[in-house]
């Protein structure tokens, strides 16, 4: 089950400082000063793996424990919400907050004000609430610490980047204690540490607020539409973010939709920002009008308006089945897009003949519609520019592409029709960067 | 109960041959409203259903856009699942499903997705062919507490191996599975995968039972690696060659009038296939990808009435063309011959 026998059982050194029987043969040392070089290494690559806080903090339990501690716990300060954060304990995924950073007089308050590192010896016998309570100021992980007696607890000051962050607390039970070496081995590593989590909390506090804002400028999960089936597929030229200048939205409802497709100049987050004001003034102007091309108008005003050297371009289709489910009206317009192809049951394609002008150039644009119908087993099929104009080895995939792929696909859905050009263009593109790509079918049915 | 799935699953067939998809999801929720176990439904009816559409394929009954269609209802059939099973809210952590570049199959990747969220995991499903920079960039954000990575193309065992290296950096277990493993741990241990499972009922305990941090991977060295990857650069140029220089391929040049999708298409799929598969036993040292792709097309090639010859021919033109790659020309020398064999004797 394990990767490369490396997750298996392997023979590991014991534990740092966990021989207590007689002097240490010149061997042991050496072993043991590698051992240490080795943990001081490791804890540099291993960290430096992930941006995450959660997979970081972690990483670090997996790297200390039990090398260099019985037990271990992190408590992170948050200065601006005024709370704690405390993780781990015998359960490296435990986590809870505590509000209020303690106060300096003790334990990890001190810890987090001086920015020292502190050495603890707890006996067996005695009652060192004192010591424990403000080091580990959660009841529940004190309890665990408690039970590993006579212990050593060592309060590790995590420092980056001239801020005290948290406090690293190690406990080692038995009377293992911690040698002067091994104090200096963990506080290197704290150091190292510091470093770790702070830049993954800073990319946590950043990746918060974009992925807010991201989450918002997504594509829509298409919503369900009773007698109609729909598919859409959206590739963004940053892979990554997934948001980008295309776009697609469903409206309306009760046998009567709005299908849009569009696309704005520009990718990226800028053209995502405009994504998201084109998508919202179509939804408005839906609510007062629901003719594609009143929509169409409405949003050329708007976006020309804004007085911006912004322009978008958008397919509306107005989809109303008829009462048997099986066929439907489809009332089109376009602004500066490429017309849709409509692949019927028996394999012929058309291309609707409609055209009109890009949105937000020009001031009172008109626009006019097309009218055409899907009859059982016609599928609609909408895409941007990034299909056709999709750039391989081999030049541009071409409109001439598309149609000749299309047809083995007909009657097949929606979903089969979008899946099948998808992988086409992908495949062709052989790893190449591509512009956004949005594609968005519909037939009669559910 | 018996009854009841059994004649759910012969109804849920006949829905997937007929590209009924209001059927296929009343079955699903039918079943699943009379207190059928929702992993039961993923595993023993949509799962199941779907091999059947794989080997229709596989033996000319249906053409690629009829199996895209089948596939398509699945698809519903399995979101279905997925909206019953969402109403229950997510206990445990959370798991990043996902397929490798080049894996298109996205269905098996939502049953297991959908079945881990049955057993209370909150999942992030990512879709087909996902590029690596997107992986990495959940993996920073989401900070999951495991991968699971569905692979059922050989060609897609690379991309897959690269998935396990973004994972693994982070110190996150991945646990991998699809047909393209074959049929044990082998394949997935090469590739240093956390784990391999068997089926989406095994991933979810599998899941369960990972370790909350495992090392990176080491990196792949040695010269089997290499030649993959200097294949991969050059897969375009074999490809090809091999694809004007076959017999099968010839025939079709000279046949316009063979219907689409008959073996034109197979022609291209085939050629594709040998040579991933040599990628794969190069970058896994399972020879078996060779001797089950040689299989594979054997049976493909033998159900369209072809010559079976032509398979050990395009065997002989591979070897020919890996002149620059002694592993994969001596691996492609001994074990392609086997799998037609072993078809043969079948």
């Amino acid at each position: 089950m394990s990767g490369n026998g490396r997750t298996g059982v392997q023979a590991q050194p014991p534990p740092l400082g966990a021989e207590t029987e007689g002097t240490p043969t010149e061997q042991q040392l050496l072993a043991r000063a590698r051992q240490r070089a080795d943990l001081a290494g490791e804890v540099t690559t291993q960290l430096a793996g992930s941006l995450n806080l959660r997979r970081t903090v972690l990483r670090l339990f997996a790297l200390v424990k039990p090398e260099l501690a019985d037990w271990a716990m992190l408590v992170m300060a948050d200065r601006r919400t005024d709370r704690l954060a405390l993780h781990g304990g015998h359960e490296p995924t435990f986590v809870t907050h505590i509000d209020g950073i303690p106060a300096e007089e003790l334990g990890v308050g001190r810890v987090l004000r001086s920015g020292r590192s502190e050495l603890l010896h707890v006996a067996l016998a005695e009652d060192f609430a004192d010591g424990l309570d403000s080091m580990i100021p959660h009841d529940g992980l004190r309890a665990e610490a408690t039970a590993l007696r006579p212990a050593d607890v060592l309060g590790l000051a995590l420092t980056a980047r001239g801020v005290t962050v948290g406090v690293l607390v190690l406990v080692r039970g038995a009377g293992r204690g911690f040698p002067e070496e091994d104090v200096a081995l963990a506080e290197q590593v704290a150091g190292r540490a510091a470093m770790a989590l702070d830049s993954a909390r800073l990319y946590e506090d950043r990746s918060r607020v974009a992925s807010v804002l991201q989450a918002s400028l997504r594509p829509p999960a298409l919503p369900r539409t009773p007698g109609l089936r729909l598919s859409a597929r959206f590739r963004a030229a940053a892979e990554h973010l997934d948001i980008g200048g295309d776009f697609y939205d469903v409206h309306g409802g009760d046998g009567d939709w709005l299908l849009v497709l569009g696309d704005v100049c520009g990718k990226g987050v800028e053209a995502a920002v405009l994504t998201g004001r084109a998508r919202q003034s179509i939804r408005t102007a839906f609510h007062f009008d629901r003719r594609p091309a009143r929509v169409l108008a409405a949003v050329n005003s708007v976006l020309y308006e804004e007085d911006s050297d912004r322009f978008v371009t958008v397919v509306c289709a107005r989809v109303r089945p008829d009462p048997d489910g099986r066929s439907a009206e489809v009332t089109l317009a376009v602004a500066g897009h490429p017309a849709p192809l409509v692949l019927h049951a028996d394999g012929t394609l058309t291309q609707v003949e409609v055209a009109g002008m890009v949105a937000g150039v020009l001031p009172d644009v008109g626009y006019r519609e097309t009218t055409t119908r899907l009859g059982p087993g016609d599928a609609l099929v909408m895409f941007t520019d990034g299909i056709y104009e999709a750039r391989g080895p081999e030049g541009f995939y071409g409109m001439d592409r598309l149609r000749g792929l299309l047809p083995a696909y007909a009657g097949a859905g929606p979903e089969a029709v979008c899946e099948a050009v998808e992988q086409d263009v992908v495949e062709y593109l052989r790893g190449r960067a591509h512009d956004d790509m949005a594609l968005f079918a519909v037939a009669c049915g559910r | 109960m018996r009854d009841k799935m059994l004649d759910a699953v012969g109804r849920f067939d006949g829905a997937l041959a007929s590209v009924e998809v209001e059927t296929a999801v009343s079955v699903v929720e039918g079943l699943l409203a009379a207190g059928v176990d929702p992993v039961d439904v993923l595993v023993d009816v949509i799962a199941s259903a779907q091999r059947t559409v794989g080997e229709r394929w596989q033996r000319g009954e249906w053409t690629v856009a009829e199996e895209h269609a089948a596939t398509a209802v699945s698809v519903s059939a399995t979101e279905a699942v997925a909206r019953w099973v969402r109403r229950t809210p997510a206990t445990r952590g959370r798991v990043v499903v996902a397929c490798a570049e080049r894996e298109w199959h996205a269905l098996p990747a939502m049953i297991v997705g959908t079945a881990l969220r049955a057993a209370g995991w909150d999942i992030t499903l990512l879709g087909a062919s996902t590029p690596p920079t997107k992986l990495g960039q959940y993996l920073h954000d989401l900070g999951p507490d495991a991968v699971a990575v569905s692979c059922s193309v050989l060609g897609a065992l690379g991309t897959t191996r690269r998935f396990i290296e973004a994972s693994t950096a982070a110190g996150i277990p991945v646990v991998v599975g699809g047909s393209a493993f074959g049929r044990d741990a082998a394949r997935a241990e090469a590739l240093g995968a956390t784990a391999w499972a068997p089926g989406a009922r095994e991933a979810v305990d599998i899941v369960a039972a990972l370790p909350t941090v495992v090392p990176a991977v080491p990196p792949m060295a040695g010269r089997a690696a290499g030649e993959q990857a200097a294949l991969e650069l050059a897969h375009h140029r074999i490809v090809t060659g091999l694809r004007e220089r076959w017999s099968l391929a010839a025939q079709i040049v000279t046949t316009e009038a063979l219907p689409l999708d008959s073996v034109d298409a197979i022609a291209v799929d085939v050629v594709n296939q040998a040579v991933h598969a040599v990628w794969a036993a190069l970058i896994t040292d399972d020879p078996r990808a060779l001797t089950e792709t040689a299989g594979w097309v054997g049976s493909l090639l033998d159900a369209r009435d072809v010559n079976p010859e032509l398979v050990l021919e395009l065997g002989r033109l591979l070897a020919a063309d890996l002149r620059d790659f002694p592993i994969a020309r001596d691996l492609v020398a001994r074990h392609w011959g086997d799998g037609v064999l072993a078809a043969g004797a079948r």
